[in-house]
């Protein structure tokens, strides 16, 4: 039915030139337009090159194109592949600047470059156009979060949900629910997201991982498995949830398990937390030279980073600070990464990394603004705990490793152990003080 | 050696590995809804034999479905509330009187296996249904206030979903092992069904480009190509053959839907016409948490709703679909400025067909489009596939029990009719040829209609389905 539909809107967008060329054009593009979006994501790149190709004056194919390079971007973490929807983009406001598809298309572009303070003005120009667009309000709202303007970040996820209830919308108000402490709410809705659906099986998994993610933080290990397995069953071969399984692994104790599905969500897509996760596992389980191996890869990244002037990577920062090494860099790399986004994350990391450089006091401030949502996040606890314990401040330091550990005992392959012992030792102190 | 090998991947790795190496969560922007999308909305008077004193509405959602999609198949979305819209006072206006709201809830079943349906499924509660579907109807009154929910059948049962008809061996003589048995009768006299089912809707959709390409200046069918049931082109071929929609139908007594409960027994009564249409709707959930009301109970935001097809919907500015599918048809009245003088007629079937169609402005179409609502005069005795007078052209083949005026029926030629209606055949003067012969030439559906509720045919097998591919809109039976 929604076919004739096309037909007549094509129709009806066309009409003015009613040109039979441009008419068949457009009538072609909104059925096919249809029938490709059933298509999986590489076969719907083949069918829009292919259309882009041969008829270049239709800007609708080219950002249709970028659209589904965009979306191969999502499911391969390539960087390459969001170049190349840039480049459409790009051409397509180079020859329309009212382009309205490809304006929309260049925020998410601009949202994976992080280039968020761009994101959120581009977003509140694109809202005047077209006030009931909800994408236009969820790039705001994700821009605005990364740099940690929490309240307008929820004004603007409210009224996207207000436009539209979807798979979309639902996930972001799982996640602001998660940062502000309410798990139960963040499950309850994440649920709905996935109910919700998607026509590319990806996004349903994304859902899914999520959920593992949120259950995993709060020590519901059994749980976040099937969550993981489940997001492998709808999109196999995922990366992300290959890592959600590896670390559920790990913390229950199957090294080998872990190792294999690590080294999947790694060979997959190298990712910095992948290639330390799987550092740590093989150092549990003994296997020392295979340890190095992936210590080796994430330095070689970090020349990398160098190389392109990369300054700011709060992954790589945690990851240097987690293992003692190179930590005036791991510094660095957090102190620029917070003049690109002041989110609680962020902040997180930054403490983390001055109580490594032994600067107690303003790690202490660092980490205070990461948990002044009470987002149930492990780490956060862990970093604070060890933090306020450098300070001598026992009761926070208690409270805070506790709380780590009550989440989830198992939160990390290497540090929750560490925050166990060092719990494990204040305790001995203090007994031995009465 | 695996020293050196693990070297060569890294290397190969870390040159993909910058530039993702810091990561943030980018959340999914959507194009396409899934689950919320309607395709049809069917309302007629019952022709099944001894029933005619019953309306049958249904709709259809998850268009194009293959139907092997194994091992999980399609199902109703728990986070969507599917909606049947009654209208039956005020002169039609396009607000709800009576809502039947359809609500489902996934069960999944203790499962062995990676698989959704297993082993051989030959009831509609065997075991081997590990992902179970039931669903309540709740049937609201909103002039009265009341609404009265049902999770069960007049006998008990639990108002299950249809299992996917996957083939001979899983589901053997499917729809009298599994189809029928999925038809349930509430307490309150209601008939309802929720499942996969062929989809009825039979549209030339290549012929997009036939239209323009192969049969210019006009699609004009003739004689026994217009009259007949079968393909009338050769190159004519069913777009929707060989797939499954998801079906959601119900049966009530008319006493249930007219305002004074009564049966109308004169066109000129008050109580002669209602309409309906389908929506989904969403709720509506508060992005910050609430300690006093932590799982929020918000309202529901409506994603789509289908009146008549060849929906006005998208003869609107691509801008205002949006505003378009969150309004009720009460609201229509915005809208009227782009039917009463559709471009599509002005420019496509006049412009580039040279048709001499009815000039605006179009007061015919509004009334039709404007609210969108599907009107079934209920004075119109029914009439379906094999019966005296029957035509699948509706009023416009002489037989008023079809699309516009009797509803719309499952085999009614909505796309033969619409084009012929926007040529502007019922006004007069712009009746005759070859206003009244344009046609896509597809004129039957690739599977025969049931005679009784849901009327839908059973869904295509997975097993024996081989898609669309040279049926020439002569599709199979699969049973």
């Amino acid at each position: 039915m929604k076919l004739i539909s096309y037909f007549l809107t094509a129709a009806t967008l066309f009409a003015q030139s009613a040109e039979p060329d441009r008419l068949m054009a457009a009538l072609k593009d909104r059925t096919i337009a249809d029938q490709v979006s059933r298509m999986k994501t590489d076969d719907r790149i083949k069918a829009y090159e292919t259309m882009a190709t041969h008829m270049k004056d239709n800007l609708h194919y080219q950002n249709l194109l970028a659209t589904a390079y965009i979306q191969k971007m999502r499911e391969t973490a390539n960087p390459d592949y969001l170049t190349r929807a840039a480049g459409i983009v790009d051409g397509v406001i180079n020859a329309d600047g009212g382009n309205y598809e490809a304006l929309r298309l260049r925020s998410q572009i601009e949202l994976e470059r992080h280039n968020f303070a761009i994101v959120a003005t581009v977003s509140r120009a694109l809202i005047k156009i077209a006030p009931d667009d909800p994408w236009n309000w969820a790039t705001l709202g994700d821009a605005l979060m990364e740099m940690g303007q929490y309240e307008p970040a929820a004004d603007a996820y409210q009224k996207m949900m207000s436009l539209r209830p979807d798979l979309a919308s639902y996930n972001r108000a799982s996640y602001y629910r998660f940062v502000m402490g309410d798990v139960d709410g963040a499950i309850a809705v994440m649920k709905q997201a996935i109910s919700s659906g998607s026509r590319s099986p990806e996004n349903v998994a994304w859902c899914l991982v999520d959920l593992g993610n949120i259950y995993f933080k709060t020590g519901q290990t059994n749980t976040a498995e099937l969550a993981y397995n489940a997001a492998l069953k709808v999109f196999p071969a995922y990366h992300a949830a290959y890592y959600g399984l590896g670390r559920v692994h790990a913390a229950q104790g199957k090294y080998p398990a872990a190792i294999q599905d690590l080294k999947q969500a790694q060979a997959a897509v190298p990712m910095v937390e992948y290639i330390a996760a799987l550092e740590d596992t093989y150092t549990a389980a003994g296997q020392k030279d295979e340890a190095k191996v992936q210590q080796k890869m994430i330095d070689t990244i970090d020349r990398l980073e160098i190389a392109n002037n990369q300054t700011a990577n709060r992954t790589l920062a945690m990851v240097y600070a987690d293992h003692d090494r190179k930590l005036a860099r791991a510094l660095e790399l957090a102190q620029a990464e917070l003049k690109v986004r002041q989110d609680i994350y962020t902040y997180d990391v930054l403490g983390w990394t001055l109580y490594k450089n032994n600067q107690h006091a303003a790690a202490w401030e660092a980490v205070t603004k990461a948990l002044r949502l009470g987002t149930p996040e492990p780490v956060f606890h862990y970093h604070a705990g060890m933090i306020a314990k450098a300070l001598g401040h026992q009761a926070d330091a208690r409270k805070h490793l506790e709380k780590a550990l009550a989440l989830n005992g198992k939160f990390d392959t290497r540090q929750a152990a560490l925050a166990e012992s060092a719990l494990g030792e204040m305790k001995l102190t203090a007994k031995a003080q009465e | 050696m695996i020293q050196r090998t693990c070297r060569i991947a890294s290397a190969a790795l870390v040159l993909v590995a910058s530039g993702f190496s810091a990561s943030h969560r980018n959340g999914p922007l959507l194009l396409e809804d899934q689950t919320a999308n309607l395709n049809d909305f069917y309302i007629f008077r019952s022709y099944e034999a001894g029933r005619n004193d019953r309306v049958v509405m249904s709709m259809s959602a998850q268009g194009f479905q293959n139907p092997g999609n194994g091992p999980s198949y399609y199902k109703f979305s728990d986070s969507v509330l599917y909606r049947f819209n009654v209208n039956n006072s005020r002169g039609l206006d396009g607000a709800p009187d009576i809502q039947l709201d359809f609500v489902f809830k996934t069960t999944l079943r203790e499962n062995p296996t990676f698989l959704s349906y297993f082993g051989v499924i030959d009831s509609i509660d065997s075991a081997g249904i590990l992902l179970y579907q039931t669903y309540t109807v709740v049937v609201r009154d909103l002039k009265k206030g009341t609404s009265v929910a049902y999770d069960r059948d007049k006998n008990g049962h639990l108002l299950s979903v249809a299992p996917p008809n996957q083939g001979p061996k899983a589901t053997p003589n499917y729809e009298a092992k599994l189809g029928a048995p999925s038809v349930f009768e509430l307490s309150n006299g209601m008939k309802v069904f929720a499942g996969p089912r062929d989809d009825a809707f039979y549209f030339d959709s290549s012929a997009v480009f036939d239209f323009v390409n192969f049969r210019a200046p006009a699609p004009v069918l003739a004689g026994a190509a217009d009259q007949g049931a079968g393909a009338a082109y050769p190159a004519a071929a069913d777009g929707f053959a060989g797939y499954n929609i998801s079906l959601i139908a119900v049966e009530a007594p008319i006493t249930m839907l007219t305002a004074d409960g009564a049966v109308p027994t004169s066109p000129t009564a008050p109580n002669a016409k209602i309409a309906g249409w389908a929506s989904t709707l969403r709720q509506f959930i508060t992005i910050r948490p609430s300690p006093a009301d932590p799982m929020h109970v918000g309202d529901y935001v409506q994603i789509d709703r289908v009146g008549n097809p060849l929906t006005v919907e998208l003869l609107i500015p691509l801008p205002m679909k949006d505003r378009w599918n969150r309004n009720d048809p009460v609201n229509d009245m915005q809208f009227a400025p782009f039917i009463r003088d559709p471009i599509f007629v002005s420019a496509v079937l006049k412009g580039v067909f040279g048709l001499n169609t009815a000039p605006a402005p179009r007061t015919d179409l509004l009334g039709v489009y404007v609210p969108d609502i599907t009107r079934v005069d209920l004075t119109i005795a029914p009439n379906g596939p094999g019966g005296a007078g029957y035509s699948r052209l509706g009023p416009l083949g002489g037989d008023n029990a079809g699309w516009p005026f009797g509803g719309r029926r499952v085999g009614d030629d909505v796309v033969d009719i619409g084009l012929r209606a926007a040529a502007g055949v019922l006004v007069p003067g712009f009746g005759a040829a070859p206003n009244n012969q344009l046609g896509d030439g597809v004129n039957s559906n690739d599977l025969p209609y049931l005679t009784r509720f849901p009327f839908h045919a059973p869904p295509h097998a997975g097993f024996l389905s081989s898609g669309i591919g040279g049926t020439n809109g002569r599709g199979t039976s699969t049973q």
